[in-house]
């Protein structure tokens, strides 16, 4: 590799040496007076210019050591370009170990908790005699295979969605957000709450979005059941649409606890678990799959949270509106 | 012959899981052939003529898929469950398109893989070619030609999204069947969603606009309160 390195220096360097030896030559065997003259053709125009040995022999040797100068110069920097881009290659790879190694240590331990469950509750049906034990035993392997099925089914989910086309069809983004309420109704976290949808009047008819309207309907559900999740009966949920001309804005704001600073770059990892979250049901595949459907819909979302007064958190999801015509 | 007393060919690869299921088929009231692998199921399939094949898709020695594949070829229509494993899109694409009679994702309850046993049963027609294995469905002025992906309706094509398609394939090839919501949503969108009842009323409504096809007195799709659906018009298989 040094080696190469000398060869390619004494490669770029020779311009220097042929204008050094030039100019040796010039003045050791030509006449110090002999004019010379260089002609050149460029079609009509023809520049002659003339000059002494000596300051020709000068000449040469700038020129190559000019050109050398040059040469050596882009020889650096394209070694650096090619240094860089190598350590930038190496950070994205050491980054992808470290996302698929976090990712294999997260899912084992969401699986290990309900095994452990399984486990416990099997040993319990063998060796308990109690009918009521026994019928606890059954309903907890059944809690396990539950919470199983879903991190399973979440999987597959973001599996599925990176291998098969969405459809893209205009969706009505009012009707969407009433279904996506309207379904969080059943969630055992909504007893006794109300989710605010709030839809302005004006322009009218509100605009549309192109996409998968079941596959964003999941992703509105998906935030909502989180924001019921991390909120306790007082706080308020709101979802709430809104247009710019340029995007159709979605919100679920709450008025929780909200994230801790040092969670917020990271919640929508896959498997991902905060650190006040690490005893709440569900997946921790939710937020992964809202991130993957809007991407899939050219759009973006993001969140803002604060845990000091005025507290909360809100998550934005910005997807393109539909073209009118 | 009741389906009480049928005999079901059951091939997994995972014995944990025909373990399982055979005593709970037996218990049933059927009677279990266990293989575990693809080219055991093809020649018991051969051998023993059972009334249906349960076939996991991912088998050694030969999948699910090739073995159905080859049974059809040899003109054997035995009823088919596929069980697939990995739960793709393009599985289950392909799940109907070699013909297979109905097909259950993996992890399932056991009651439900009774359920479409007994489904598929009742709905076979021993020795025929069953309409899941067909090409082209016809339903009086109603035509769904699968390869295709169009139907048309008095020979004008009508407009259907590919979801809405599906719909309407799914309920052609188990007509006169009640099909509930949450199993349209397995076949069809593959996976549970949380407002899914109101997505399959969405496509259903979709549906019956493009067929023209009155609720109230229905021609092809009838609502069953509280259940799901149910294709009521004659299919014929052609193709």
């Amino acid at each position: 590799m040094q080696k190469k390195r000398w060869i390619n220096l004494f490669l770029l360097s020779l311009p220097l040496w042929v204008g050094l030896l030039s100019g040796i030559l010039a003045q050791s065997f030509l006449q110090p007076e002999l004019p010379v003259l260089f002609q050149t053709d460029l079609g009509i125009a023809a520049f002659v210019f003339g000059g002494v040995v000596r300051q020709w022999a000068l000449f040469a040797f700038a020129l190559g050591f000019l050109v050398s100068l040059v040469l050596v110069f882009l020889y650096y920097w394209d070694i650096r370009s090619v240094r860089q881009a190598k350590i930038l290659i190496m950070e994205s790879l050491r980054e992808g170990e470290q996302s698929r190694r976090s990712f294999l240590r997260r899912l084992d331990h969401e699986i290990k908790n309900p095994l452990m469950g399984l486990r416990a509750a099997l040993v319990n049906l063998q060796e308990s005699q109690a009918a009521d034990e026994r019928q606890h035993a059954v309903e907890n392997a059944g809690r396990a295979v539950a919470r199983l099925s879903r991190l399973l089914a979440d999987l597959r989910k973001l599996s599925d969605l990176g291998e098969r086309p969405i459809e893209r069809a205009r969706v009505d983004v009012p009707d969407l957000l009433q279904d996506a309420v309207d379904a969080a109704h059943v969630l055992p976290a909504y007893d006794g709450r109300e989710v605010s949808l709030l839809i302005p009047r004006v322009p009218s008819p509100f605009p549309s979005v192109t996409g998968d309207r079941d596959l964003l309907v999941l992703a509105v559900y998906n935030l909502i059941e989180n924001a019921l999740k991390f909120t306790s009966a007082e706080d308020s949920v709101e979802v709430r649409a809104s247009e710019d001309g340029q995007a159709m804005v979605i919100e679920v704001a709450d008025s929780g606890v909200g994230i801790p600073e040092e969670d917020v770059p990271k919640i929508f990892e896959e498997l991902y678990r905060g650190s006040n979250t690490l005893s709440t049901e569900g997946s921790g595949l939710g937020l992964a799959l809202v991130k993957r459907i809007i991407a899939l819909h050219d759009g973006k979302v993001h969140v803002r949270s604060s845990q000091a007064e005025p507290r909360g958190t809100v998550f934005t999801i910005r997807l393109p509106v539909t073209k009118r015509g | 012959m009741s389906p009480e007393r049928s005999t079901l060919l059951l091939a997994d690869d995972d014995p944990t899981i025909a373990d399982s299921l055979a005593p709970f088929l037996e218990r049933a009231g059927f009677h279990v052939l266990v293989v575990s692998d693809g080219l055991s199921a093809l020649e018991k399939a051969q051998a023993h003529h059972p009334q249906l094949i349960i076939l996991d898709v991912l088998m050694p020695r030969m999948d699910g898929r090739e073995v159905l594949r080859r049974l059809r070829r040899s003109h054997i229509w035995t009823p088919t469950i596929l069980l697939t494993q990995v739960g793709e899109a393009s599985e289950r694409a392909l799940a109907l398109e070699e013909g297979a009679d109905d097909y259950l994702n993996k992890p399932f309850d056991p009651h439900e893989l009774l359920a479409r046993i007994r489904a598929v049963l009742r709905r076979a027609r021993p020795g025929e070619r069953s309409l899941s294995a067909a090409w082209l469905l016809t339903a009086t002025d109603l035509s769904l030609d699968r390869r295709a992906r169009r139907a048309t309706l008095d020979g004008e094509t009508i407009d259907l999204t590919p979801k809405a398609l599906a719909v309407l394939e799914y309920l052609m090839t188990h007509p006169d069947e009640a099909i509930t919501r949450e199993r349209l949503l397995e076949a069809v969108w593959g996976w549970e969603y949380p407002a899914g009842t109101r997505t399959v009323d969405t496509r259903m409504a979709e549906l019956r606009r493009a067929l023209d096809d009155d609720p109230a007195k229905p021609r092809f799709i009838e609502t069953i309160s509280g259940e799901g659906y149910r294709f009521i018009a004659h299919v014929e298989a052609e193709g």
